[in-house]
């Protein structure tokens, strides 16, 4: 019973974590239809920012400043390299954010090394919020979680209910339309790509001091992140975040089962004749935990290929 | 692009017979890197059949790399060089392997396109990369298989230069395979794919079905650059699967230039020669790489081969006279930027590296100087900086010149330009 709680909260957290990146990039694709490659790298900006600031000003002014210097970097790489390559098409955007990506890691691995720095969470939240039987559950990770569902709910009054929130979504539903009615479409593309990137950049500064900070951490989030817009359709946020659910979830519960698909096949007497069978049959389900996530978007492209709640194609 | 001139026959000749005589002037450790090169080109081809010219653009080719790379070492460790495979045919191993593992992923992959497409290839690669390790028998683990190349057909295939001429052997092969494959009435149409998928199916043609065949043949040839790998290296580790190899394919075939067929080879040579160069000189090789990417991104889309194509039917168009000096003043331009950025990244490098910084605080707090192409410079001296900004300026001040006089030749010119656009408009739609 304890495990079942534990492996919950620590899945739906790590999901909220993942819906933090990938709202972003699902809103930015959504608007301009430009997959963001070197969106996990804002991520990765953000916990190493949040590291190098945290030093001269502090742990909670870094957490604010340092999202807003990514939002900073992200409008740059707007404003001067991706809409200089918009007319060659969305492949040439996504190659482009591609190369980004990888001049970030470059540069992260020449200022702080190729290996993780040591940010942590500051002694004041280090402290654990409840007992459950003999274990006791880290603040951190509340507080992680309660970030990202206040982010979520701030996204969806503002894109719901406010007048900028109106012409965004004419901008991402009808471009041109909106443009003609006088709205400056290009500025609104420069905003949401800036602000999606300082959340990601929030989610980096947050989660790192949880996490490991280490230049590996964009692409080893970034896939996931990428998994999680491919299920929940590209390009909606509410399917973003019950996709960043399920796979936080499914990952969460995975590592702690260990069993594997010969012991299902005992069941029916099969157990012998898997077990010398071997290779993919006796692998412990809790070592192929990083590899689910993937069988499940192969299967969603599979069953129903527009994601959980896409509806563009 | 059918009928093949004399001028290119003649160069193709000449460098086919320069690489058959390498390996006689040339230093086994460059021999070595030489037949890297090669299989970095044949994989760079494979890429760019199914990203240049069927459009599709894929960030886990190393798969099907690694996929060969695998077969082949278990078909070495199963024939021992002999009987049904012999050493020289092993490459058939991973062809295969790798036909059948791109007819499956193909098969997923190509139900979507465009960047759905991309993603896809990605997390099939992220899926192998994470199941590999744990697959003891097929991957070996953490530490790899090993195997030995056996003596065949009176051949020994102890030294480098044997393995150099197999190697060379199958990538000429292969690259020859794959511009035949172009010439096909499929290869027309995996043109087509990527021009306009809608208008194929409008036509009654079988787009899914299409991708695949195109997915599996790029991975059988990638198959075979893996296969040539193992064959090199003896040894095959679950690391081929990294995303940093699907990524270097990536990064080589456009800096190269996909639209041209021997474009990716060109820069997948170029870049692997400039990796094995410069990889003792400097750790941030990779970041130079992302920087000629993105910047060949930005500023030439076509790539290398695309700069190397246009100069030549301008240079026919305008005659070399005018457009020689042009070239000259890019070149130097270029070479500023390359001094001002190398002189930056070197010196950040070192002034934030460990073991500087250890120094550092050996040394009492302060900056002690650091040595760089022969000179001790003083990193807090603004001095220090002002030399790469310096070229940095000058290279653009010159870059910036040289595009100028090329914009004012075109326009004083507009006849012979359009010569030069037909021209390069016949060579696209040779039908």
């Amino acid at each position: 019973m304890e495990y079942l709680i534990v492996s919950l909260l620590n899945g739906a957290i790590y999901g909220l974590l993942l819906f933090m990146v990938s709202a972003g990039l699902t809103l930015i694709f959504g608007m301009m239809g430009v997959l963001n490659f070197a969106h996990a790298s804002f991520y990765m900006l953000g916990a190493y920012f949040a590291y190098t600031l945290q030093g001269a000003i502090g742990f909670w002014p870094a957490i604010v400043v340092s999202p807003i210097l990514v939002g900073l970097v992200g409008v740059a790489v707007e404003r001067f390299f991706l809409r200089r390559v918009h007319h060659h098409g969305h492949a040439h955007e996504l190659l482009l954010t591609f190369g980004l990506s990888f001049i970030v890691a470059e540069l992260i691995k020449l200022f702080f090394g190729n290996f993780p720095v040591d940010y942590r969470i500051p002694a004041s939240l280090d402290f654990a919020a409840f007992q459950l039987g003999v274990s006791s559950y880290p603040f951190y990770r509340v507080f992680m979680g309660g970030i990202a569902v206040a982010m979520f709910a701030v996204i969806y009054l503002l894109l719901t209910y406010t007048r900028v929130g109106i012409v965004v979504r004419s901008a991402i539903y009808k471009p041109r339309m909106a443009e003609a009615l006088g709205h400056n479409v290009p500025l609104v593309f420069m905003g949401v790509f800036g602000i999606g990137a300082a959340l990601a950049g929030l989610a980096g500064a947050v989660a790192g001091a949880f996490y490991t900070t280490n230049p590996n951490m964009a692409l080893e989030l970034g896939v996931m992140v990428f998994v999680v817009v491919v299920v929940g359709g590209l390009g909606s946020l509410e399917g973003a975040m019950l996709a960043s659910l399920l796979i936080g979830l499914i990952t969460a519960f995975s590592v702690g089962i260990d069993r594997s698909l010969a012991d299902l096949l005992a069941l029916f007497g099969a157990g012998a004749w898997a077990g010398e069978a071997g290779g993919l049959l006796t692998l412990k389900l809790s070592s192929l935990a990083g590899t689910i996530p993937f069988a499940l978007m192969l299967l969603i492209l599979l069953v129903r290929p527009s994601g959980l709640m896409g509806e563009k194609e | 692009m059918t009928n093949v001139s004399n001028t290119q026959k003649t160069l193709l000749l000449l460098g086919t017979g320069a690489l058959l005589a390498l390996p006689l002037v040339l230093s086994q450790s460059l021999v070595n890197a030489s037949i890297q090169m090669l299989i970095a080109v044949l994989f760079a081809a494979s890429f760019n059949l199914l990203s240049g010219q069927g459009g599709m653009l894929s960030f886990g080719h190393a798969a099907y790399f690694g996929i060969g790379s695998f077969a082949t070492v278990h078909a070495m460790n199963a024939f021992g060089g002999n009987g049904l495979l012999p050493t020289p045919l092993l490459p058939l191993a991973g062809g295969a392997l790798g036909l059948v593992a791109g007819l499956a992923a193909g098969w997923f992959a190509t139900k979507r396109t465009g960047v759905y497409f991309a993603m896809i290839t990605l997390a099939l690669a992220e899926l192998l990369h994470s199941l590999a390790p744990h697959l003891k028998g097929w991957f070996g683990g953490e530490a790899g298989l090993s195997t030995m190349r056996m003596p065949a057909w009176g051949l020994t295939f102890g030294d480098s230069n044997q393995v150099y001429y197999l190697t060379l052997f199958w990538v000429l092969l292969s690259l020859a395979l794959l511009y035949l494959f172009t010439l096909t009435p499929v290869g027309r149409l995996t043109l087509g794919l990527r021009e306009n998928a809608n208008r194929l199916r409008f036509l009654g043609y079988d787009t899914h079905r299409l991708g695949v065949l195109v997915f599996a043949v790029s991975a059988m040839f990638a198959g075979i650059a893996g296969a040539l790998q193992a064959l090199n290296m003896e040894a095959a580790n679950y690391v081929v699967f990294e995303s940093s190899a699907s990524a270097a394919v990536v990064l080589n075939s456009y800096i190269g230039g996909v639209k041209l067929f021997l474009g990716p080879a060109l820069g997948a040579a170029v870049m692997t020669f400039f990796g094995y160069a410069v990889s003792d000189l400097t750790r941030s090789w990779l970041l130079y790489q992302g920087i000629v990417f993105v910047l060949v991104m930005m500023f030439m889309p076509t790539g290398l081969a695309g700069l190397i194509k246009s100069f030549a039917t301008h240079g026919k168009a305008y005659g070399l006279r005018p457009l020689l000096p042009i070239a000259l003043v890019f070149i130097i331009g270029t070479l500023l930027l390359t001094g001002g950025t190398v002189f930056t990244v070197e010196m950040l490098q070192r002034f934030f590296s460990q073991d500087y910084r250890s120094m550092a605080a050996l040394n009492g707090g302060g900056w002690p100087a650091i040595p760089l192409f022969g000179r001790e410079w003083d990193p807090v001296s603004p001095l220090t900086w002002l030399v790469p900004a310096a070229l940095l300026a000058a290279g653009i001040a010159t870059v910036r010149l040289a595009n100028g006089r090329w914009l004012r030749l075109k326009d004083a010119a507009p006849a012979a330009e359009a010569v030069a656009h037909a021209a390069t408009n016949v060579r696209r739609n040779p039908a």
